[in-house]
C-alpha cells in the first residue's frame, strides 16, 4: 500500500545574500492515514519548511523547490497548477500554525472567519457555513459556541483561539493535518488540552498529522513515527518507540538525554556543544560533525546516507561503521 | 543553614484604569499575600503559568516592583523599608538574569563593556582590576577572552545568556534571580545553561530564587519548590515531595500535563488528571480557593472559603481536599 502522503527526495533551495543555500536536501517522508508523524529537531533544521513544502507555501521568490516530489494519494504537489492547489489546501490539507494571535484575522468574527473556509470549498451559503462553524466549536470544546463564534480573535484566550484553528482546519475533514508548534505559545495544562484534542479529532476523522516540535516528551506522547531533522536534512526516521528507546544517530542520543526529566534531578545534563551551523556553511561533509563526540575523517569528507545500520534508519558514519 | 532571604505576607496591587468617566479605579492583585524562605546555597523554584504572579512575586522581592505590603527580609534587614541610597548598595548582593538573552543586552555595546558595566556603576575596584574581573568572568562562563570586544549581535542565544550570567556575577552577589533564564533556548542549548547555573551554585555558593514554567527544568535546579496559581502560593514543598507526593491537584494536574518520554503514544497513555479551561482572570479572582473553577475535586466549601497553607507531611499545602 501507497502512503497517503509521500514526501520524496524534496531538496528546497532559498537564494540569500549568501549565495544560494539549500534549505531541505533530499529530505523523504511517508504519513499514513490516521497516523501521526512527529518531525522533531532545533531552530533551522527545516522542520517549518517541509511543512510549507507540502502546503505549498514556501515564498518565491526567494525560495523554491529544486527537486524531488511530494504526492497526496499519487498527484504530485509540485507539479500542480496554483489553482488546484488552491482548492487542496483547506480542504485536503491543512495547518495549525504556532502563533494563533496571528493567524486570526482581527477584524472578522471567529465564526465567520470559519465559515469562510467552509464556503471556499463546499457549495454551501452562510447561514448553513456559519450553523457548521458553531458546531465546530462546539466539538473542539469551546463552551457556548453559539456566543464565542460571535466573538473576535482578542476576546478569546490564547488555548481558545488555537481551538479556533483547529476548528477551522478541521472544517472540510483534510486528509493531511500539518500542525507547526502548536502549543510553543500556550500554557502547559492548556497545551495538554490541545493534544488530548487533536488525538480526539485524528480518531474521529482519521487524518494524518504531522506534528512538528521541538520537544521529545511531545513526541513520545502523541506520534505514532518520528523524522528527526538536521540542517536540512532528515538524519534519522523510525517508529516512535524504537527511536525514543534506541535513538542511533548522535544527536538523536543528545535531543533525548538534554531534557531534564521530571523523573529524576541533580544528574548532570548531557549537553550538545555549539549550536547549528548556518545553512551557507554546510560543507561536505556531515552537517553534525563539529558539534559530534564521534566524528572522524570520514564524517568531514563525506554526507552520510539515511540507511539501516542495524536497528533503523540513521545517517551517521559513526553507527554505519559501529563505533557507537 | 542560616535564612538568606524571609518574604512575609508579600503582597503586589496594581491599580487598573478608571472604568468610565467617574467609574472606580479597579485593583488587580497580582500577587497575595506570600510568602517563603531562602536558605543560604539553596533555589527555591516558582512555577505557575502566565499570569500566576510568579515574576511579579520575584520582581517585588528585589524591589523592582512596588509591593503594596509585606516585609523581605534579606540577611537580617528589610529591604522593603530601605531608602533608596540604601538599597542601591544592596542591589550589588542582589542580581537579575531576564528570560530573553536578544533584549536584555544592549546592542550597540561592547560584551565587555556590558560585563563590566555594574563595576562601574558600583565604583567597585580600579579600571585595571574591573578589566581582570571581565576576564575571569568570560572564563567561568565559559566565553573565551578574545571574544570580549565582539558586539552581542555576534553570539548565539545560548552565549548571550551566558554573557546576561557573566554581568549577574560581577558585583559577587548572593541571591540570582533567574526569571524564565532558558524558556527562549532550544533545548540542547537549554542543558548547556541548566548545567552552568548548576555549576555556578555549587562553586560559589549562590542562591538561586529560579522562575520557570517548565517543571522539568525546576526538578533539575532547584532545591524547593513553590507553585503559584492567581497570585497565591497553592503548594510548597522540597523537590522530591513535590515531585513525588504532590498534594494540591493542581500540582497534580501540571506534573500530568507536563510531556515527559515515559508516556507513549504507543503504550495507550491517556492523561490521569485532565484539568479544563484557562487560569480564571485576577481583576476577580473566586471567593473561595482560586482554583475551584477548574478543579475535579471541587466542593461546596471549596466557593466559599479560601484554604491556607498546612502542612501535610514534607508539604505545604492550600487545599481543603488535598492528597
Amino acid at each position: 500500500m501507497s502512503a497517503l502522503l509521500e514526501i520524496e527526495n524534496l531538496r528546497v533551495a532559498f537564494n540569500t545574500r549568501h549565495g544560494e543555500v539549500t534549505a531541505l536536501d533530499s529530505v523523504s517522508l511517508t504519513v499514513n492515514a490516521g497516523e501521526t508523524l512527529g518531525v522533531v529537531g532545533e531552530s533551522g533544521c527545516g522542520k517549518s519548511i517541509t511543512a510549507l513544502s507540502v502546503m505549498g507555501l514556501i515564498p518565491s521568490p526567494p525560495g523554491r523547490i529544486a527537486g524531488g516530489a511530494i504526492r497526496l494519494a499519487g498527484e504530485d504537489l509540485t507539479r500542480v497548477s496554483e489553482a488546484r492547489m488552491r482548492a487542496l489546501r483547506g480542504a485536503e490539507l491543512a495547518m495549525i500554525f504556532q502563533e494563533p494571535m496571528t493567524s486570526l484575522n482581527p477584524v472578522f468574527t471567529v465564526g465567520d472567519q470559519i465559515a469562510e473556509a467552509i464556503m471556499l470549498h463546499q457549495k454551501v451559503g452562510h447561514a448553513q457555513a456559519f450553523r457548521d462553524a458553531v458546531a465546530l466549536l462546539d466539538r473542539v470544546g469551546i463552551p457556548s459556541p453559539d456566543r464565542r463564534a460571535r466573538d473576535y480573535p482578542h476576546q478569546l484566550s490564547g488555548g481558545m483561539r488555537q481551538r479556533v484553528m483547529i476548528a477551522m482546519a478541521v472544517s472540510c475533514r483534510p486528509r493531511v493535518l500539518i500542525a507547526d508548534e502548536p502549543t510553543t505559545a500556550l500554557d502547559v495544562t492548556v497545551q495538554a488540552q490541545i493534544f488530548d484534542l487533536l488525538n480526539e479529532i485524528q480518531r474521529d476523522f482519521g487524518a494524518a498529522i504531522i506534528l512538528i516540535t521541538h520537544d521529545m516528551g511531545a513526541i513520545s506522547e502523541m506520534a505514532d513515527r518520528v523524522a528527526v531533522m538536521y540542517a536540512g536534512r532528515v538524519i534519522e526516521e523510525a517508529d516512535a518507540d524504537d527511536v525514543l528507546d534506541h535513538p542511533q544517530h548522535p544527536y538523536t542520543r543528545g535531543l533525548i538525554s538534554c531534557i531534564p526529566a521530571l523523573g529524576k534531578g541533580d544528574t548532570e545534563l548531557r549537553e550538545i556543544p555549539g549550536v547549528v551551523p548556518p545553512l551557507h556553511r554546510l560543507g561536505a561533509g556531515c552537517a553534525f560533525a563539529e558539534r559530534c563526540a564521534h566524528r572522524n575523517g570520514r564524517c568531514d569528507s563525506g554526507k552520510p546516507l539515511l540507511v539501516n545500520h542495524g536497528h533503523h534508519p540513521a545517517a551517521c558514519h559513526a553507527v554505519q561503521e559501529g563505533r557507537i | 543553614m542560616s535564612v538568606l532571604l524571609d518574604v512575609q505576607d508579600l503582597t503586589v496591587q496594581f491599580t487598573l484604569p478608571r472604568q468610565g468617566l467617574f467609574g472606580p479605579r479597579p485593583v488587580l492583585e497580582a500577587v497575595r499575600q506570600v510568602s517563603f524562605r531562602l536558605e543560604q546555597g539553596r533555589a527555591l523554584g516558582i512555577v505557575g503559568e502566565s499570569g500566576s504572579g510568579k515574576t511579579t512575586a520575584a520582581m517585588a522581592t528585589i524591589r523592582l516592583v512596588e509591593a503594596a505590603s509585606g516585609k523581605v527580609i534579606f540577611q537580617g534587614e528589610d529591604l522593603l523599608q530601605l531608602d533608596d541610597a540604601a538599597m542601591r548598595q544592596r542591589r550589588r548582593d542582589v542580581q537579575l538574569i531576564f528570560q530573553d538573552p536578544y533584549s536584555s543586552l544592549n546592542p550597540r555595546a561592547r560584551v565587555a563593556d556590558i560585563v563590566r558595566e555594574p563595576m562601574d556603576l558600583m565604583e567597585i575596584g580600579t579600571p585595571e582590576e574591573r578589566r581582570a574581573r571581565v576576564t575571569d568572568l568570560f572564563r567561568l562562563v565559559g566565553l573565551r577572552p578574545d571574544q570580549l570586544s565582539l558586539f552581542p549581535h555576534q553570539f548565539s542565544g545560548g552565549q548571550r545568556q551566558r554573557i546576561s550570567i557573566a554581568r549577574a556575577l560581577t558585583t559577587n552577589p548572593k541571591l540570582l534571580v533567574c526569571d524564565e533564564p532558558v524558556s527562549a533556548l532550544d533545548v540542547a542549548i537549554q542543558a548547556q545553561i541548566l548545567n552552568l547555573l548548576a555549576r555556578l551554585k555549587a562553586e560559589l555558593g549562590l542562591s538561586y530564587l529560579f522562575i520557570s514554567h517548565d517543571l522539568g527544568v525546576v526538578r533539575h535546579v532547584c532545591d524547593d519548590v513553590a507553585v503559584m496559581y492567581l497570585g497565591k502560593i497553592v503548594e510548597m514543598a522540597p523537590r522530591e515531595a513535590l515531585f513525588d507526593t504532590p498534594q494540591h491537584p493542581y500540582t497534580q494536574a501540571l506534573l500530568s500535563a507536563a510531556p515527559s518520554l515515559a508516556r507513549r503514544k504507543s503504550r495507550g497513555y491517556v492523561r490521569p488528571v485532565k484539568i479544563s479551561g484557562d487560569p480564571p482572570s485576577p481583576i476577580n479572582p473566586p471567593k473561595g480557593c482560586a482554583f475551584v473553577e477548574r478543579c475535579p475535586k471541587a466542593q461546596d466549601i471549596c466557593r466559599r472559603v479560601q484554604p491556607l497553607l498546612e502542612s501535610r507531611g514534607q508539604n505545604r499545602v492550600a487545599c481543603h481536599f488535598p492528597g
